[in-house]
């Protein structure tokens, strides 16, 4: 909201600057800077030009010879307009304007000049000028310019939040000042009088209005307001309309309450009536629109149809117009709640409908109400033929019980009751009474923010400043629980991942319908509202944004993809936290040595398999048959990964028909990251000793039918180590196809490592064990040594 | 005997002399040995005629003859460690490499996201001053997102968290990580001391300083006797930890409906430390989180005793901190995981 400097002052009598204004207002939470005007300039002093001279070097400057009333000066001027005779406003040698432009004494063209003759655009007075400012010649001279141009202004923009309705108005930001200052607020002066009422009002919804001040005003003059009303609506943003209305905005300005005047002879059948309205019921609106209501808006409405949407919008048909002789002015308050619920459905937001929202007070009604009434007879003749007030009577003023200590034991530190009582009496909360430690205060009526004791407190820290708090660095003791999941864990795996040079993206939880479908990915959560296609609903997988990825990092001549992202995922499990990996390319970038090396893989199955398995936090988690795969995988180039036979994961070669953005293959992963803390939690590898004897080495390499799943192989292996022999561990060094095997024959080679715990091997202990373990995969799966 | 010194004192010369040429000295060193110490060297040859003396002289002369031994043997070992010495300095001159490609040797380097970083920068701050963590939930209902934080409907401070609702649900996406205060305090007992770290999100247009999506950190304690006092000094602590740096602070007064007495902190400036510059907006300060203790009605709300505890609450926007210590000017960039930018951190 738009505030005046110049109308503040009005209401209380202070000495801060604008920028001194705002920063007091910003610490007493409302956020206040200057948005135009005010004298930003020093040593500007008002002066006559006594005589004017062409300059000999320049066809468009003159010398003036101006004075101060008592001193000449000699002032070299380029403006056309300057003209002896003329009172003008003198920039002296130092003086700074706008801008922090220093004013130095120097020669143009050869001729000194003494100070500047100044434009009301070097002013900051206006954006722009043709010419010098000319000031009224009765001015006296050499006279401070700011103290004599009564008429300038600071424009002030205040924030408010939610809980301030009470602050928008030049009265409300004037009782935050007077109050930081300790201070009283001056009101208006308010002329109030006796009416007939002639109970033509009925309020049928009393839970949506507590308060209805309805007033008829005959014999009035419709006309365009006086200049002093339309120059402090016009700073503040209001457009002039016509003296009427333009007098329910000025009061609400000032007051904070918003007012409405129809025009009387627009009401049918002399009734007044507020209600919820009927489903389908219309009103045409002061917007231009017709707008289509329900019975949850309440309107005002003659005996017949609605001539109001209640404190949001009027009704066009019984606006004021020109010929309006019969005003009828409404002042009254709306629940806040039904105003807001109407204001959003119909997409319409009104300086009433922003007040009513934030609540108004049942008594500022009445002073707004009689201030309007005043100014109304004052600017446009006519006279009130009757006046009729609906109040509720639990309309009634806020008594709340505030215990001194608690305002110490809650800030954290000693504040007295009379610092208390005192800013408490400038807020205008009256202490009436004390039981012992407890002040009895009673909250007037537009602080409806101040519900409960805490809401006193924060009004006594707020005014008394919280940099008056302490900093207390040694704070209380910690929580008594743990932490609901093993954090632990996903910072490991993302240091693993880190570490093994994969970097980690974050995409946004939402997907487009036709990205999930490219990857046969369902959804389970579509977004209501969404602002555009791109969230139109929930990531149901980390794939699709990684794709991605992977695809703007290779518009971007990147090869080398390793990207992995933690993140919610929703489907139809519900949401769950997932680890996605996505890799392709080299694995490293290109260097010259890798060349004689011939070290230049490319990520592949296998090579992904190892980099899983290696940032898994144990060797319990195993490869297995993906029985479920996503159909995103290359059905055959696919695996689960599992724990103690509990998948927790996928992973696998994307379909060769979703890879076309690269050479070679995409693999991806996706870990059930919560499925694996919760089962995994609180793990710890416990110490095993080492082994005192040598281990021996073996190697062996044997021959298989394609057909056997190495998984098999593998569990044999297993198997025999978990009978506690002397096999200790095993691994997979070489796997070889050839027609020389045999038909779908294939060879594996593998290490093996023997170690006894109490003595060294010998060889033919080892070279028994290991025909054990061929004659046992033989007889299994029909492996053979090969020759 | 004379003999013997004369020739101990020819070898030990011959010894000195070699290496002042260059060539064939480790072989110059052998050919001394074998001359004096060989078979037929000039010592052993002495020794040969031991056998015609006297006792007497057998042990004179003999023990004269293995101290030259000795003596010459050990010279014969300096020069050679000497000259290997020198050799191997001037083998390693000639090797010098040139040295300049080996930082562009690109091992492979995995970088975390900033925004992970930063929040795990932050939550080990605040672990460090006690909080638990605790990860709440993204889609939330309108009780634990509003409500319960004394958000009813219909409230005008809705109009600053623009919500996305779910379909055929009564579900929402969480428009803060506050909900997690309502869940921390519902699972647990006081005394609390947690921070919620997350994702929420916003219905709003993508812009430069906008973005549906974003992270915050939640902070919340409860206990018997937590003052706002107390409040002021754990933020003081984590800015400046986080900074590393003693950064000033300011305490606005502002308003949450789940806190009350509520206020903003502003930061000094990190970028021009208060003079005024185009991201503090020439204003000198930061304006980085909302703060506040806890509101009597979000205990209510929990079944807590609000006579018997008090509590405060915090939350930061973590991009905005992010953005701020690393001096990135478009939020965008955070999110479309370009390569080029998450290898720089």
């Amino acid at each position: 909201m738009k505030i005046s400097y110049n109308w503040l002052k009005e209401f209380v009598d202070f000495s801060l600057t604008p920028q001194e204004l705002c920063k007091m207002l910003t610490f007493l939470g409302i956020e206040t800077s200057v948005v135009s005007g005010g004298a930003n300039w020093t040593n500007v002093i008002t002066a006559k030009v006594l005589n004017k001279q062409k300059h000999p070097n320049a066809d468009k400057l003159s010398i003036c010879t101006v004075s101060d009333g008592t001193k000449e000066y000699q002032i070299v001027c380029g403006a056309p307009n300057v003209a002896a005779g003329q009172t003008i406003p003198l920039a002296l040698i130092g003086a700074v304007l706008p801008g922090n432009f220093v004013i130095k004494a120097s020669k143009i063209r050869g001729v000194s000049s003494d100070g500047m003759i100044c434009s009301q655009e070097e002013l900051g007075l206006a954006s722009s000028s043709d010419g010098i400012m000319v000031l009224d010649e009765n001015l006296p001279l050499g006279k401070k310019l700011e103290e004599v141009l009564t008429d300038i202004d600071t424009i002030l923009e205040i924030e408010i939040t939610t809980n301030r309705g009470d602050c928008l108005s030049h009265i409300g930001v004037a009782r935050e000042i007077a109050a930081k200052l300790q201070k009283i607020p001056a009101l208006p002066q308010i002329k109030t009088s006796k009416c007939v009422d002639k109970n033509i009002v009925d309020v049928k919804a009393k839970d949506l209005c507590t308060r209805y001040i309805g007033c008829l005003i005959t014999g009035v003059k419709v006309a365009p307001s006086p200049k002093w009303i339309t120059d402090r609506l016009e700073k503040c943003g209001v457009k002039s309309i016509n003296n009427i209305v333009d007098i329910t905005n000025y009061v609400m300005l000032e007051l904070g309450h918003p007012l409405h005047a129809f025009d009387a002879s627009a009401i049918g059948s002399n009734k007044v009536v507020i209600r919820r309205a009927n489903d389908n019921e219309k009103i045409a609106t002061l917007d231009g629109k017709t707008h289509e209501l329900n019975s949850n808006d309440l309107i005002i409405a003659d005996a017949v149809k609605p001539i109001a949407v209640a404190g949001v919008i009027g009704g066009e048909y019984s606006s004021i117009k020109d010929t309006t002789t019969e005003v009828f002015l409404e002042a009254a308050v709306f629940n806040p709640g039904s105003i807001r619920k109407t204001a959003r459905r119909l997409n319409i937001s009104t300086d009433a409908s922003y007040r009513y929202e934030r609540g108004t007070s049942w008594e500022i009604a009445e002073t707004a109400s009689w201030r309007a009434l005043n100014l109304i007879s004052e600017l446009a003749g006519g006279r009130v033929e009757f006046r009729e007030d609906y109040c509720i009577p639990e309309n009634k003023r806020a008594v709340i019980n505030l215990r001194v200590e608690k305002v110490s034991k809650l800030l954290g530190y000693d504040i007295d009751e009379k610092t208390i009582a005192n800013i408490l009496r400038f807020l205008g909360i009256e202490i009436n009474s004390r039981v012992q430690d407890v002040l009895i205060a009673t909250v007037p009526s537009y602080r409806n923010d101040i519900k409960e004791e805490v809401d006193l407190i924060e009004e006594i820290a707020r005014i008394d400043g919280y940099e008056k708090i302490p900093v207390l660095t040694s704070s209380s003791g910690v929580s008594s629980a743990v932490s609901s999941c093993d954090f632990q864990l996903t910072e490991n795996l993302i240091n693993s991942l880190v570490g093994l040079g994969f970097c980690e993206a974050m995409n946004y939880s939402f997907a487009e319908i036709k990205d999930l479908d490219r990857f046969y990915l369902k959804y389970s959560y579509k977004i209501l509202n969404p602002i555009s296609k791109e969230n139109e609903v929930l990531r149901s997988s980390l794939l699709c944004g990684l794709m991605k990825n992977l695809e703007f990092n290779i518009g971007q001549a990147c090869s080398d993809i390793k990207l992995f992202e933690f993140g919610k995922i929703f489907d139809d499990k519900g949401e769950r936290k997932v680890l996605g990996i996505l890799m392709s390319g080299p694995v490293w970038q290109p260097w010259w040595k890798w060349e004689s090396s011939k070290l230049n893989p490319v990520f592949d199955f296998y090579f992904a398999g190892g980099v899983i398995s290696n940032i898994l936090p144990s060797k319990e988690f195993m490869i297995s048959e993906n029985r479920t795969p996503a159909k995103y995988y290359h059905p055959g180039k696919t695996a689960a990964i599992v724990y103690h036979g509990k998948v927790v994961g996928q992973f696998g070669v994307l379909r060769p028909d979703l890879t076309d953005a690269v050479n070679g293959e995409i693999i991806y992963a996706e870990i059930e990251v919560e499925n694996i803390e919760k089962i995994y939690k609180n793990k710890v590898n416990s110490y095993e000793h080492i082994a005192k004897f040598p281990s021996v080495k073996r190697d062996i390499s044997v021959v298989a039918a394609k057909s056997v799943k190495f998984e098999k192989i593998e569990k044999i292996f297993k198997n025999v180590m978990k009978d506690g022999g002397i096999l200790k561990d095993w691994s997979l060094f070489s796997v070889y196809e050839s027609d020389k095997l045999g038909k779908d024959k294939i060879s594996y080679s593998f290490r093996l490592s023997y170690r006894h715990n109490d003595k060294t091997l010998n060889d033919n202990e080892v070279n028994a064990d290991t025909s054990k373990l061929l004659e046992k995969l033989n007889k299994d799966l029909g492996i053979t040594l090969r020759n | 005997m004379n003999n013997i010194n004369e020739i101990l004192k020819e070898a030990l010369d011959k010894l000195k002399n070699v290496g002042l040429k260059d060539t064939a000295v480790i072989e110059d060193i052998e050919n001394i040995k074998v001359e004096y110490l060989g078979k037929k060297g000039k010592i052993t040859e002495i020794l040969k005629t031991l056998s015609s003396m006297t006792i007497e002289e057998k042990k004179k002369i003999g023990s004269l003859v293995n101290e030259a031994k000795i003596e010459l043997n050990t010279a014969l070992e300096n020069k050679r460690k000497e000259i290997s010495n020198k050799l191997l300095e001037e083998k390693m001159k000639n090797e010098k490499i040139d040295i300049s490609p080996a930082f562009s040797f690109s091992f492979p380097k995995g970088h975390r996201h900033i925004i992970s970083k930063t929040i795990q920068d932050m939550s080990n701050i605040f672990v460090s001053l006690g909080f638990d963590v605790y990860s709440g939930r993204e889609i939330e209902t309108d009780w634990y997102n509003f409500e319960a934080l004394n958000i009813p409907k219909d409230h005008p401070a809705r109009d600053t968290q623009d919500t996305f609702y779910l379909e055929n649900s009564e579900c929402l996406l969480r428009t803060h990580t506050s909900p997690g205060q309502i869940h921390v305090m519902e699972e647990m007992k006081p005394p609390i001391k947690v921070i919620v770290p997350g994702r929420v999100y916003r219905n709003e247009a993508t812009d430069a300083s906008h973005s549906a999506i974003f992270h915050q950190i939640e902070g919340l304690v409860v206990g018997e006797n937590v003052t706002f006092s107390e409040l002021k000094g754990t933020l003081k602590l984590f800015i400046n930890r986080l900074f590393g740096q003693e950064l000033d602070m300011r305490f606005r007064p502002s308003h949450f409906q789940f806190t009350e007495p509520s206020a903003e902190v502003d930061i000094k400036c990190v970028l021009c430390g208060g003079k005024g510059c185009r991201v503090c907006k020439g204003s000198g300060w930061l304006e980085v989180l909302g703060c506040g203790m806890v509101h009597p009605n979000v205990f209510r709300a929990v079944k807590y005793d609000p006579e018997k505890y008090t509590g405060y609450a915090f939350g930061l926007g973590v991009e905005r901190f992010a953005m701020f210590k690393y001096g990135i000017d478009d939020m965008r960039v955070l999110y479309e995981n370009d390569l080029r930018v998450l290898r720089q951190f």
